[in-house]
């Protein structure tokens, strides 16, 4: 279970996350919505013990994030990736398990397996040794998904996992995500919540503050933009 | 003995060029390159005013470069909001302190112009052992570190979130490329280092997709350019440092008309 037991953030002296309480439990998939700058993406950096909380703490299974960053795995936006970077498929899905690697540099022969094995999984493995950059964008947004599943994560986050794809591509990372629900903890942060309302046991609205949302108590004046408080719900 | 140096110097050039490149750090490498001048006066001045023997400039090369990659490092972690602003001032205040040193420092200095410029043709034999030496340094690190420089290189937060020491891989990279740049300067020349530290990465990079077989690639044209540069160096009388970068920089030159040309 994932506990914010009163966490405040800022950068320097802004002010980005205030008096955060809330608990996520262990097969949970939650959607993550919000304004541009509300903090969703210092929620994740929170979560992955890259950021420090200024004020309250941060428990994953009763560990600090730091200690359980190995348990966490993460799917960031496709678009931050340096599409000529020379790697392939299989070498990028084989960085969920940099953990494992021997002293003498090299992935055990049950790890490449595994890497094959989830390739298989996201329906990529024909692709495992073509280059990592010359994948449209929901087949290497199912990559980095593959990739975070190597690492066998009790906790699994994406950032807009669904931002920059084609509808048809969206709908497969989707119904990846959906085979995933039940066995590890989901966060995803998206701007789509049309589409998220039908997968997501629960939303959280991140903007400075987090409020804790069912998909029936949803307005459709967020899906807007138009973000406002529980008090003032129709 | 000038091409064994040279194919020296072309490994590790080959393996740390090509991280140089896809990690986009060539002006770290360059102002790496151009502050080993500020080491090398400073202990070639040490050795004449003094009357050191064993002081060498490559010596003073080696620790210039290793304490500026580690200077670089330190700024690229802490503050990278002014990063670029902050090497370019480590650029030329490491030449600055170069040429003040070359300035005071009694006798004529040709000694001095071969390690700016290269000499490949001056390479003596203890040189060549001090070159494979490190050769073997680089190599060793490099092959057990690889993955995790890979990560590094393509995704920082990933290889954190798995545990690696994101920020003692990155400066221990920059210790590498400041290596790769002391094997470099017999070759070219503090000032050339960092078109042999680029070309062959860049034009490997372009022939395929795998870090790996790209290490390789650059590996072999760079061991091309010595030979091709050394040979018409001999035959023009032209200076061989400049020869072998110039023979680089017209393939890279051909290589990148070729990508641009329609089909």
């Amino acid at each position: 279970m994932i506990v914010m037991d009163d966490v405040s953030f800022s950068y320097d002296k802004t002010l980005v996350l205030e008096n955060v309480t809330l608990s996520i439990q262990n097969r949970e998939l939650v959607g993550i919505f919000g304004p541009n700058g509300g903090g969703k993406t210092t929620l994740l950096k929170l979560l992955m013990g890259f950021l420090r909380p200024t004020r309250g703490t941060i428990l994953i299974s009763g560990d600090s994030p730091k200690v359980a960053c190995k348990r966490i795995g993460y799917v960031p936006q496709i678009t931050r990736f340096d599409k000529q970077f020379p790697l392939s498929v299989l070498e990028v899905v084989l960085m969920g398990a940099l953990s494992k690697l021997t002293p003498w540099g090299t992935y055990p022969a049950d790890v490449k397996k595994k890497a094959r094995d989830i390739l298989k999984q996201v329906g990529l493995i024909d692709k495992e040794h073509h280059a990592f950059g010359t994948l449209s964008g929901g087949q290497a947004q199912r990559t980095l998904i593959a990739r975070a599943l190597l690492s066998e994560p009790e906790l699994l986050l994406l950032d807009e996992p669904t931002a920059n794809i084609d509808p048809a591509a969206e709908e497969d990372v989707y119904q990846l995500l959906n085979s995933l629900k039940g066995k590890m903890a989901i966060l995803m942060v998206t701007h789509d919540l049309q589409s998220i309302l039908h997968w997501a046991g629960r939303l959280l609205c991140v903007r400075r503050t987090v409020t804790s949302y069912l998909p029936s108590e949803l307005c459709s004046h967020f899906a807007l933009g138009l973000y406002h408080d529980r008090s003032t719900l129709q | 003995m000038a091409l064994l140096a040279g194919f020296a110097a072309s490994i590790t050039n080959g393996i740390i060029g090509s991280y140089v490149v896809v990690k986009r750090i060539v002006f770290i490498g360059g102002s790496i390159a151009h502050s080993v001048l500020g080491g090398m006066g400073l202990f070639l001045w040490l050795s004449r005013t003094y009357d050191i023997a064993w002081l060498h400039p490559m010596q003073g090369a080696f620790c210039a470069a290793i304490l500026s990659a580690l200077l670089i490092g330190w700024i690229h972690l802490k503050y990278k909001e002014r990063e670029d602003t902050v090497i370019a001032a480590l650029w030329s205040t490491g030449m600055a302190i170069g040429v003040i040193f070359i300035s005071l420092t009694p006798g004529y200095n040709v000694e001095l112009m071969n390690f700016l410029f290269g000499n490949i043709l001056w390479i003596s034999q203890s040189d060549i052992l001090y070159l494979l030496g490190l050769d073997a340094l680089v190599l060793g690190i490099t092959l057990i570190f690889h993955k995790k420089f890979l990560a590094i290189c393509f995704d920082e937060q990933q290889a954190a979130l798995q545990g690696l020491k994101v920020h003692a891989l990155y400066l221990l990279l920059l210790c590498l490329v400041a290596i790769s740049v002391v094997l470099l300067i017999q070759t070219v020349g503090a000032i050339l280092v960092i078109a042999m530290l680029t070309i062959p990465a860049a034009l490997g990079s372009s022939l395929t997709h795998s870090l790996t077989r790209m290490m390789g690639i650059a590996i072999v044209l760079s061991c091309l350019f010595t030979l091709v540069g050394t040979i018409a160096s001999y035959q023009l009388n032209w200076p061989p440092g400049a020869t072998i970068a110039l023979i680089a920089a017209m393939f890279y030159l051909l290589s990148f008309m070729r990508a641009r040309s329609p089909a």
